[in-house]
């Protein structure tokens, strides 16, 4: 057994019994009065970084082959790249801690409509299907801030498919949303989105599988005062 | 298919057979197949049906799942109603075998199967449309797609079924002796065709060398061939037969012949099919018409085969020394095949050119058993090595793991280990002379000079003395159990207007305690390489502890040199105690003979996982139920190396079953049952 087979054959041992790993994704929207805005994209794998920097030592695990942290990179630039030349789009940035495993996304907006399609079209670019149609809109004359979202069936159909073991690396998975106003909110249609104490603001979580599943619908009209 | 004739001779034959039979019933009611079992089968594999059914009784297959369902599909689809496995008409209490046979030109895939009540087995494949022969007591049935024969009389059941080799009639040459062509797109059928008459009109007219080509063709080894003469008589019969359809070619083929002049559609012959729609079609019937006559030589083959196998006398397998070494009256079921060499050089022609390398060269036979009692299933490997080969391995294996090494087990927590010691500078000493005997014939045998060379090169090089000091040879890998410890993350929190704040967390993360250890004598080199680490800074120090500065790792690993042995492992608090000599362990009898007296030694114990690993590790409550379930179900399972044996190396695998079971094969039923709901 040389050392490269030592190594690998402790990381397997280290990854028993299955991938099951918390992290997150933060979407937060900063919206200013005129319709202008920023947007911050956050994955944060933190909490699973053992897992994650064993996983990263492997070719693949479950099948599944994994990326070098140069791949990551670099598609990472890539999207930057596809941002900087998409319409109403500026200021992009991007971070990746490879320590701490969190990585972000971040730009401003000249209309929040700009960033429709832009998550599908990355995701396209990726060849991966998206998992759900979503669509942002702010209205300047009623001052009403929406977020349309309809889970794609085919998703939970094909999650459904999945094995066991893969599904379980969803699970403790988090999906946050965050949306800042200029001027306090004066009501909010989902019932599961919370009102911050300045009414400023508009946060709601969810676990990634409910929203895979169809179980929660993030879709948000938010009436901000007059 | 072929009526049979019956002469003289036949009759005779039958008459001894009979005598025979009859004297060998009363002797010993149901003698043992393997006498059956022709002395150059290539592979033999056994079920003891005695040892099987001491496990569990026959009633008690009856009535469990899988036999239920055996019973329950068998009458489904033969419409009859079985009770019991009994029905069958096999006599259970006897070894059933499969052997096979291979030769250039056809692989034989037989079964023997011993019979209790000849009528209750044929009430098994006896259906109205398979029809069976009678010839004295022995029945034959030809299965529909003529290349499997069933032969049985009232004591044993013989299925054959034969498989041509394509590559034996890929020379135009053998095929053309049986009449088959090599058809290709190329169109060079014409040559072959021409090589076809030729031989055809042999056929026609010489009998002995036909009596060869016909009756003797499948079998390659010599002792088996010799005895082909006793069977010309049923070898004129069918090449009789043969005779007819031959000469129906003949006339076709000259034909053929007289039109077309075949120097010329060589050439030509690939354009003519690619263009032509009718000349594919042609190759297509060609092709359909050679393939009948693959079977029918399949069916010839196997016939005689079968034949021989009912109807004569030969050296059985019994005859042979290694087969006979490697039974073990308490084994439920065996294999063996006779020489890997023979095997890979039987296979390589397909390899073509690397192929003929003979790359196991020196490898033997191979034998592997399975054993199944009230405490554990053992399959137990063997290999026979040439003498040259083992003695190298003997000298290699010479050695025994550092006996410190078992201070270090704790048999109370120890999830896992894996130890092993071989003597290196036996092993460096011994690594050309292997390399010589595997690549030497790989590279040709031109090239033995030069592989003599580089290998008292490498001896030259390397101070074998010298080396074995820095690494002794043995080694041993160890997991002592879990360990809980306090992990950083980053996480987010909101305040009143949700804005975010990133904070450090802890969160408790289970890690198992890894330690591998390696004899060492000689530590100049290593030190040289930990100063090195250390001025590069890839290496921390920390009194006698290093620690290496590795970013990619996920854990860290400390390391330190005591007492000759170099030590590995993640967790700082075991790294100390050792150091500080106060490392407690308890070491089992069991783990500790396993260790000190084989070469190689692997244990996993999956008992002590058990709720050692947090819920949400598992990603939920209900997964790591299910998980621990499962876990506390095993038993230790266990892998060693055994001393070598003469020219045998050897091998056991073996598991435990859980309390609560009678034996492995009941055992295993349950698991079939369970995993089938």
């Amino acid at each position: 057994m040389n050392v490269k087979q030592c190594y690998k054959l402790l990381f397997f041992i280290l990854l028993i019994p299955t991938l099951s790993s918390c992290f997150e994704i933060i979407e937060e929207i900063n919206m200013r009065n005129n319709g202008t805005g920023d947007v911050v994209l956050t994955i944060n794998l933190s909490q699973s970084k053992t897992k994650v920097a064993s996983v990263m030592l492997l070719d693949s695990v479950q099948g599944y082959k994994v990326p070098s942290k140069q791949k990551i990179q670099q598609e990472l630039a890539e999207a930057v790249a596809y941002l900087k030349k998409s319409e109403g789009i500026s200021n992009v940035k991007s971070t990746s801690d490879f320590t701490n495993y969190i990585a972000t996304i971040s730009f401003t907006f000249k209309e929040v409509s700009n960033i429709n399609n832009i998550t599908r079209n990355i995701l396209a670019r990726q060849k991966i299907k998206a998992t759900n149609t979503s669509s942002y809109s702010y209205n300047k004359a009623t001052k009403t801030f929406a977020r349309r979202y309809q889970a794609v069936t085919t998703a939970k159909s094909e999650f459904n498919k999945l094995k066991n073991q893969d599904k379980a690396v969803f699970n403790g998975a988090m999906y946050t949303s965050i949306y800042r106003f200029e001027s306090p909110v004066t009501n909010v249609t989902n019932p599961a989105s919370n009102l911050s104490k300045t009414k400023k603001a508009v946060m709601l979580k969810s676990s990634i599988t409910n929203l895979i599943n169809g179980k929660i619908n993030v879709s948000n009209q938010i009436q901000l005062s007059k | 298919m072929f009526p049979i004739k019956y002469n003289y001779q036949n009759k005779m034959k039958k008459l001894l057979f009979a005598l025979a039979l009859l004297f060998f019933s009363i002797q010993n009611y149901a003698q043992d197949l393997a006498k059956k079992i022709p002395a150059n089968a290539f592979t033999v594999a056994t079920i003891k049906g005695d040892n099987v059914f001491k496990l569990m009784f026959v009633k008690d297959f009856n009535e469990s799942f899988v036999g239920k369902k055996l019973l329950t599909e068998t009458s489904k689809s033969l419409d009859k109603n079985f009770t019991s496995i009994e029905d069958f008409g096999i006599n259970l209490e006897k070894n059933m075998y499969y052997f096979n046979q291979l030769s250039d030109s056809i692989t034989y895939n037989c079964f023997l199967i011993p019979i209790k009540d000849a009528t209750k087995f044929e009430s098994l494949i006896n259906d109205k449309e398979k029809k069976f022969t009678l010839d004295g007591e022995t029945r034959t049935m030809i299965l529909p797609d003529s290349t499997s024969i069933i032969k049985w009389n009232n004591n044993m059941m013989y299925f054959v079924t034969g498989s041509i080799k394509s590559s034996f009639f890929a020379d135009s040459l053998k095929s053309a002796k049986y009449g088959i062509k090599d058809l290709r797109y190329q169109g060079s059928d014409v040559l072959t065709d021409s090589a076809t008459i030729v031989t055809d009109s042999t056929y026609v007219t010489t009998e002995e060398p036909m009596v060869e080509t016909v009756i003797a063709p499948p079998v390659v080894k010599a002792k088996v061939q010799k005895k082909s003469a006793k069977k010309k008589v049923s070898s004129k019969k069918k090449a009789g037969k043969k005779k007819t359809a031959v000469k129906r070619k003949k006339v076709k083929l000259a034909e053929q012949i007289d039109v077309d002049d075949y120097a010329v559609k060589d050439s030509v012959g690939m354009d003519a099919y690619a263009t032509d729609p009718d000349q594919y079609d042609e190759y297509q019937k060609e092709k359909a018409e050679q393939d009948a006559k693959t079977k029918a030589l399949t069916l010839v083959w196997i016939s005689a085969q079968a034949d021989k196998i009912f109807n004569t006398n030969y050296e059985s397998i019994e005859s042979n020394k290694s087969y006979n070494s490697s039974l073990d009256k308490n084994a439920i079921a065996e294999v063996w095949v006779s020489s890997l060499q023979d095997v890979y050089n039987s296979i390589s022609p397909e390899f073509g050119t690397y192929g003929k390398a003979g790359l196991m060269k020196g490898y033997g036979s191979l034998t592997a058993k399975l054993f199944m009692d009230d405490k554990s299933f053992r399959i137990s490997t063997g290999l026979e090595l040439a003498k040259d080969q083992a003695d190298s391995y003997k000298k290699i294996m010479n050695r025994k793991i550092n006996k410190k090494f078992l201070n270090y087990v704790d048999s109370e927590k120890a999830i896992g280990f894996m130890g092993y010691a071989i003597d290196t500078k036996a092993y460096l000493e011994e690594f050309p002379k292997l390399m010589q005997q595997t690549y030497g014939s790989f590279l040709g045998g031109r090239m033995d000079e030069e592989i003599s060379l580089g290998t008292d090169l490498f001896t030259l090089l390397l101070d074998e003395e010298a080396v074995s000091k820095v690494v002794k040879g043995d080694a041993l890998f160890i997991i002592n159990g879990l360990n809980t410890r306090d992990v950083t993350y980053t996480a987010y929190e909101y305040d009143e207007d949700y804005n975010q704040t990133e904070v450090t967390k802890t969160k408790k993360e289970t890690m198992p305690d890894f330690l591998f250890m390696f004899s060492s004598e000689d530590h100049r080199l290593m030190n040289k390489l930990i100063k090195y680490g250390v001025n590069k800074q890839r290496v921390s120090v920390d009194n006698n502890i290093y620690k290496i500065e590795e970013k990619k790792s996920p854990v860290d690993i400390y390391f330190m040199i005591k007492d000759n042995i170099v030590f590995f492992g993640n967790s700082l608090t075991e790294m100390k105690s050792i150091s500080n000599n106060n490392f407690r362990a308890n070491i089992s009898k069991t783990h500790k003979s396993l260790l000190s007296k084989n070469n190689f030694s692997f244990l996993f114990n999956a008992k002590n996982l058990v709720g050692k690993v947090p819920d949400q590790e598992f990603g939920g409550e209900e997964t790591a139920k299910k998980f621990n379930e499962t876990l506390g179900k095993m038993g230790n399972v266990y892998m060693k190396s055994n001393p070598i044996k003469g020219n045998l190396v050897s091998a056991d695998i073996s598991a435990e079953i859980p309390n609560g079971h009678e034996n492995a094969l009941k055992y295993l039923f349950t698991l079939i049952e369970n995993a089938s709901k």
